[in-house]
C-alpha cells in the first residue's frame, strides 16, 4: 500500500508536467494545424528563466514565476512570428515547418549551452520546508506544489479558453480561420498568442521540473516527446484529453518503472506512443486528425 | 529529367569527375601522406549510401522519417555482431544486416503510413529512441552499454585481406556506391519511382490514377531502410565501433540535414550534401560542442533561402542564367 | 456499361446522395448536372472511390466497384479528372502522363530495380505512348517542363490525357470547363468529340449549360441530392421541373 501510495503520487506529480507539456502541443495543433519540435525545449528555456531570474538576479520565487511565464511567453510569440510565419507566408511545404521547429530547438539547446554551460545547474530549496509528508508518503514539497500549480494552472486554462472573450475569439479562429475573420477577430494576432501561451506553460513546467530534476540543456527535449506522447494518447489536438493523457502517461510510466523494471523507464512513453499512433491515433477523446490516407 | 546541361557537356564533366574520384585516394596520400583524409573519403562513401537511401523515403515519396539512423544502427549491430561472436564471413552479415533493417523498415511502415507527416516524424523519433533503449540495456555481449569494440584490426584482416588499408576500403566502398546509386535511378525513373513521385505530390490524386499509396509508401521506406541498413553495416567495419546512441534522434537528423542541404529528390544532391557537411564537420572539429548549433543554423538556412539544397539553387541559377542569355540573344536579334 | 444503382451517401445526419440510379452507355457522352450543392461531384467521388456509398451498387461491366479503394477502380477501368486541377506540380508533363499509365504497367519492382529487359522495353514504349497523347492535345512542346508551369487551360488538358493514358472504359471529367474562356471552351468542345471518336466513354460533370446542351447525349440533373430528371438534351430543356429547379436555384 505503501509502495502504491508513493507511486501514485510521484506519477501524479511527473503526469501533471506532462499533461502541461501536452496542452501546449494541442494549443498549437489547434491554433496552426503544425507540431513544433521547439515545444520540449520551452521547457528547458523555463528551467534556465527560472534560474536566471530566481538565482542570478535574487528575485523572489513568485516575480520569478511571473516573470518566467512572460519571457517564455515573448519567445512563443516570436517564434510563431519570427520563424513559422515567415515560412508560412512563403509556402513552404509543411514538413519544412517541422523541421525548422527542430533547428530551433537545436539553436535552443546549444545556445543554452554557451550562456549556462553544460553542467547541471541545481535550484536552491524554495519552500522553508525541505519534505513533505502527505499520507505517510514523504515527498519534495517542491513535488506536491508541481501538482498543485499543474492542477491550477490547467483550470485556469480552461476558463481562460471558455468564459472569457479572447478564448472564445482563440477557439473560433481555430476552428474556422475564414468565419472567425469576418467576425471580426484578428486570427494571426490570436495564433500568435496560442504559440505564446504554450510556451508559457511549458516553461512553467520547466520551472517545477528545475528543482526536482536538475536543469541541463536536454532536460526538455525527452519530457517534450513525453509530453507529444502524452497528447496523443488523450486525442491529439484535444484541450481536455491532453491533461488526462499526460497524466496517464506519467502514472503509467510510475508504476510500470516501480512494480515491473526500471530500466524500460524510458522507454514506456515511446512505446505507448507508437502503440497509439498505430492502433488508436484518435486517441482517448477520438480526435480526428493525425491519418493521411 | 530537367536537361540543364546538353549531353555534349556532360560526357567530358563525367569523365573528368571519373578520374578525380578515381584518383582521390592517391592524390591525399601524397598532400597529407597519412591515411585519416582517405578515411573522411570512406565515411563520405558510407553516408552517401545512407543519404541516398533516405532521399528515396523523403525526396521522393514524401515520407519523414526522424529515425533512420536507427536502421544504419541494426545494419552495424547486426553485421558487427555476426563477425564478431560467431565468424560470419563479411559477404555475408552485410547483407544480412541490410535485410534485417529492411525487415523492420517494411513492418513499421506498415502502420505508419497511414501518418500524416508530423505524426510519422514523431513515431520515427519514438522508432529510434527504442532501438536505442532495446540496445543500452540488452544482454550484455561484450560491453554493449558503450557499444561493442574490436580490440583488434582482426576481423577485417582474417576474412578479407584486401581491406587492409584505407585505400583498399575507398574502392571497395566506391563499388558499393555506384551499383547502390545506378539502382536508385532506375527505380526513380520507373513505374515504382513514379508511383512514389506521385504519391509525394498528392496522395489522392495518385490513388485515383491507379497507385496502390499504401503498398508503394512501405516499398519506398523499405528500400530506404536497405540502403541505410547496407551503409551502416559496412560502417562498422571501416571504424570498428558503433555505440547504440548513434540510434538517437541526432544522427538521423545529420543524414537529413546533409540531404536537404545537398537537394532532395536528385542523384547529384545527396552526393553533395554528404561531402559539404561532412568536410565541414571536420573542419569545425574543435568547435565540436557547437555541432547542433550548426546544424541548426544550417537546417534554416535550407529552409528558408535555399530549399532546393546547393544542387537546387545551382540548376536554378544555370537556368535563370541561360534563359538570360537566350532573352538577350532575342533581344539583339530583335534589333 | 457503367451504372449506379440506388446510390445514398450521407455524412453524419445529411444526406448528400439519396437513392439516385444513373447508367452511361458506351461511347457516349452522359452528363450530370445541377445547381451547387446537388451532390454531383459527391456521386462523382462515389463512384471513383473516394467515398464509399451507405447504399447501392457501382457496378462496370458486371463487376462490383462500390467501396473499392481509388486505386483498384481504376484498373478495373474507370478514371478520372478533378474539380480543383489535382496534377503531380513538381513532376514533369510528361511523367504525369506516364503516372496516369500506372496501372496498365507491367514491370514489377524488381524489373523497376534491375533494369531489367522487361523494364527498359516497357518504358520505351510506354514514353512513345505518352508523347503521342501529349501532341493529341498539343502539349508535347512542353513534355519536359514542370507540370505547375503550364498555364491554367493547358494543366486542365493535361489532367484529361492523364486520366486517358490508363485506356479507361469510362473517363470522368470533373467540371473540365470550370476557369476556361470561350475560346478554351470551344475548343474543349472539339476535343470530347474526339475522344469520342477514339472510342472511349465519357461522364461529365459540368456548371456551363450551353455547353452541356451542346456535347452531351444523355442528361441526369440532380436536385438537393435526389434524381431531378433525366433525358435528352432536349427534353431536359424543355422539362418544368429542371427549369423551376434553375431558376430557384442560384444560376
Amino acid at each position: 500500500m505503501q509502495t502504491f501510495l508513493t507511486l501514485l503520487i510521484s506519477g501524479l506529480v511527473i503526469g501533471g508536467i506532462y499533461g502541461l507539456i501536452a496542452l501546449g502541443y494541442s494549443l498549437i495543433y489547434r491554433a496552426s494545424g503544425l507540431m513544433s519540435f521547439a515545444q520540449g525545449d520551452m521547457v528547458t528555456l523555463g528551467a534556465y528563466l527560472g534560474i536566471f531570474y530566481y538565482v542570478w538576479l535574487g528575485l523572489p520565487i513568485l516575480v520569478a514565476l511571473v516573470l518566467t511565464f512572460i519571457t517564455a511567453f515573448l519567445f512563443g510569440m516570436a517564434l510563431e512570428r519570427g520563424v513559422i510565419r515567415t515560412l508560412l507566408k512563403k509556402n513552404v511545404i509543411p514538413i519544412y515547418i517541422v523541421l525548422a521547429t527542430i533547428a530551433v530547438s537545436y539553436i535552443i539547446q546549444n545556445l543554452a549551452q554557451a550562456v549556462f554551460g553544460s553542467t547541471t545547474q541545481w535550484f536552491p530549496q524554495v519552500f522553508p520546508v525541505a519534505n513533505l509528508t502527505l499520507f505517510g508518503v514523504t515527498n519534495q514539497t517542491e513535488a506536491y506544489a508541481s501538482f498543485v500549480i499543474s492542477i491550477i494552472l490547467m483550470i485556469a486554462l480552461h476558463l481562460f479558453m471558455t468564459k472569457t472573450k479572447f478564448g472564445t475569439a482563440m477557439r473560433g479562429s481555430a476552428m474556422d480561420p475564414l468565419a472567425a475573420e469576418s467576425c471580426g477577430i484578428n486570427t494571426s494576432l490570436s495564433t500568435g498568442i496560442t504559440w505564446g501561451l504554450a510556451a508559457s506553460i511549458a516553461s512553467l513546467a520547466g520551472m517545477m521540473l528545475g528543482p526536482m530534476y536538475g536543469v541541463f540543456t536536454t532536460l526538455g527535449s525527452t519530457i517534450g516527446r513525453k509530453g507529444f506522447a502524452g497528447a496523443v494518447v488523450g486525442g491529439y489536438g484535444n484541450m481536455y484529453g491532453a491533461m488526462i493523457g499526460g497524466l496517464l502517461l506519467g502514472l503509467a510510466e510510475t508504476f510500470v518503472a516501480g512494480y515491473i523494471d526500471g530500466t524500460y523507464k524510458n522507454q514506456i512513453a515511446y512505446i505507448i506512443l507508437i502503440v497509439f499512433l498505430f492502433v488508436k491515433p484518435t486517441g482517448i477523446f477520438n480526435e480526428k486528425a493525425i491519418q493521411d490516407v | 529529367m530537367n536537361n540543364t546541361l546538353s549531353t555534349k557537356k556532360k560526357l567530358p564533366i563525367g569523365i573528368a569527375v571519373a578520374v578525380v574520384v578515381l584518383a582521390l585516394p592517391f592524390i591525399l596520400q601524397l598532400i597529407a601522406g597519412n591515411d585519416y583524409s582517405v578515411m573522411i573519403c570512406c565515411i563520405i562513401l558510407v553516408y552517401v549510401i545512407a543519404v541516398s537511401g533516405l532521399d528515396i523515403l523523403f525526396g521522393y515519396s514524401g515520407q519523414i522519417s526522424l529515425g533512420h539512423a536507427a536502421f544504419f544502427v541494426i545494419g552495424a549491430y547486426t553485421s558487427g555482431l555476426l563477425n564478431n561472436y560467431f565468424n560470419t564471413p563479411l559477404w555475408l552479415t552485410i547483407p544480412a544486416g541490410a535485410l534485417l533493417a529492411t525487415g523492420i523498415g517494411a513492418l513499421l511502415a506498415w502502420p505508419a503510413s497511414k501518418l500524416k507527416f508530423h505524426f510519422l516524424s514523431l513515431a520515427t523519433v519514438a522508432f529510434g529512441e527504442i532501438v536505442y533503449y532495446f540496445l543500452y540495456v540488452s544482454p550484455k555481449i561484450g560491453d554493449s552499454s558503450i557499444g561493442f569494440t574490436n580490440d583488434y584490426m582482426g576481423i577485417n584482416v582474417i576474412n578479407i585481406p584486401f581491406l587492409d588499408n584505407y585505400t583498399k576500403w575507398y574502392f571497395f566502398l566506391l563499388f558499393f556506391v555506384v551499383i547502390f546509386l545506378l539502382a536508385k535511378q532506375s527505380l526513380i525513373h520507373s513505374r515504382t519511382g513514379r508511383a512514389f513521385m506521385a504519391i509525394r505530390e498528392n496522395t489522392h490524386a495518385a490513388n485515383g490514377m491507379g497507385v496502390n499509396v499504401r503498398k508503394n509508401k512501405i516499398i519506398a521506406f523499405a528500400v530506404s531502410a536497405f540502403y541505410t541498413g547496407f551503409a551502416g553495416a559496412v560502417y562498422v567495419h571501416l571504424i570498428r565501433y558503433i555505440a547504440p546512441a548513434t540510434a538517437q534522434q541526432k544522427q538521423s537528423v545529420l543524414f537529413l540535414t546533409m540531404l536537404l542541404f545537398g537537394g532532395t529528390g536528385s542523384l547529384v544532391g545527396p552526393i553533395i550534401g554528404v561531402i559539404f557537411i561532412e568536410l565541414l564537420l571536420e573542419l569545425i572539429r574543435p568547435l565540436q560542442e557547437y555541432q547542433m548549433l550548426l546544424y541548426g543554423i544550417l537546417l534554416l538556412i535550407v529552409i528558408v533561402a535555399l530549399p532546393g539544397g546547393l544542387y537546387g539553387g545551382v540548376k536554378d541559377a544555370i537556368v535563370s542564367l541561360k534563359r538570360r542569355k537566350e532573352t538577350a540573344k532575342l533581344a539583339k536579334s530583335d534589333q | 456499361m457503367l451504372e449506379a444503382k440506388n446510390i445514398t451517401i450521407r455524412f453524419g445526419g445529411l444526406t448528400a446522395v439519396n437513392n439516385v440510379s444513373m447508367q452511361v452507355r458506351p461511347g457516349q457522352i452522359t452528363a450530370l448536372i445541377g445547381p451547387n450543392g446537388a451532390g454531383k461531384t459527391t456521386l462523382f467521388n462515389c463512384i471513383s472511390g473516394v467515398y464509399v456509398p451507405n447504399e447501392g451498387e457501382v457496378i462496370l461491366d458486371g463487376e462490383h466497384l462500390e467501396g473499392k479503394m481509388g486505386y483498384k477502380i481504376n484498373a478495373a477501368g474507370i478514371s478520372r479528372t478533378y474539380q480543383v486541377i489535382n496534377l503531380f506540380w513538381n513532376m514533369t508533363v510528361l511523367e504525369n502522363v506516364l503516372v496516369g499509365m500506372h496501372s496498365r504497367l507491367t514491370a514489377t519492382f524488381w524489373d523497376s530495380l534491375f533494369h531489367t529487359k522487361k523494364k527498359r522495353e516497357e518504358e520505351k514504349q510506354i514514353v512513345e505512348k505518352a508523347h503521342e497523347w501529349l501532341k493529341f492535345v498539343g502539349l508535347d512542346e512542353y513534355a519536359n517542363d514542370r507540370a505547375g508551369s503550364l498555364s491554367y487551360g493547358k494543366q486542365r488538358l493535361l489532367e484529361i490525357v492523364r486520366g486517358l493514358a490508363s485506356e479507361p472504359k469510362v473517363i470522368l471529367l470533373d467540371e473540365p470547363a470550370a476557369g476556361m474562356n470561350t475560346t478554351e471552351k470551344a475548343e474543349l468542345d472539339v476535343l470530347l468529340q474526339r475522344i469520342l471518336k477514339m472510342g472511349y466513354t465519357i461522364l461529365v460533370v459540368e456548371h456551363d449549360m450551353k455547353l452541356i446542351m451542346n456535347i452531351s447525349d444523355y442528361i441526369y440533373v440532380l436536385c438537393q441530392g435526389s434524381l431531378l430528371a433525366e433525358g435528352t438534351p432536349a427534353e431536359i430543356q424543355n422539362n418544368p421541373d429542371v427549369i423551376a429547379a434553375y431558376l430557384g436555384g442560384d444560376e
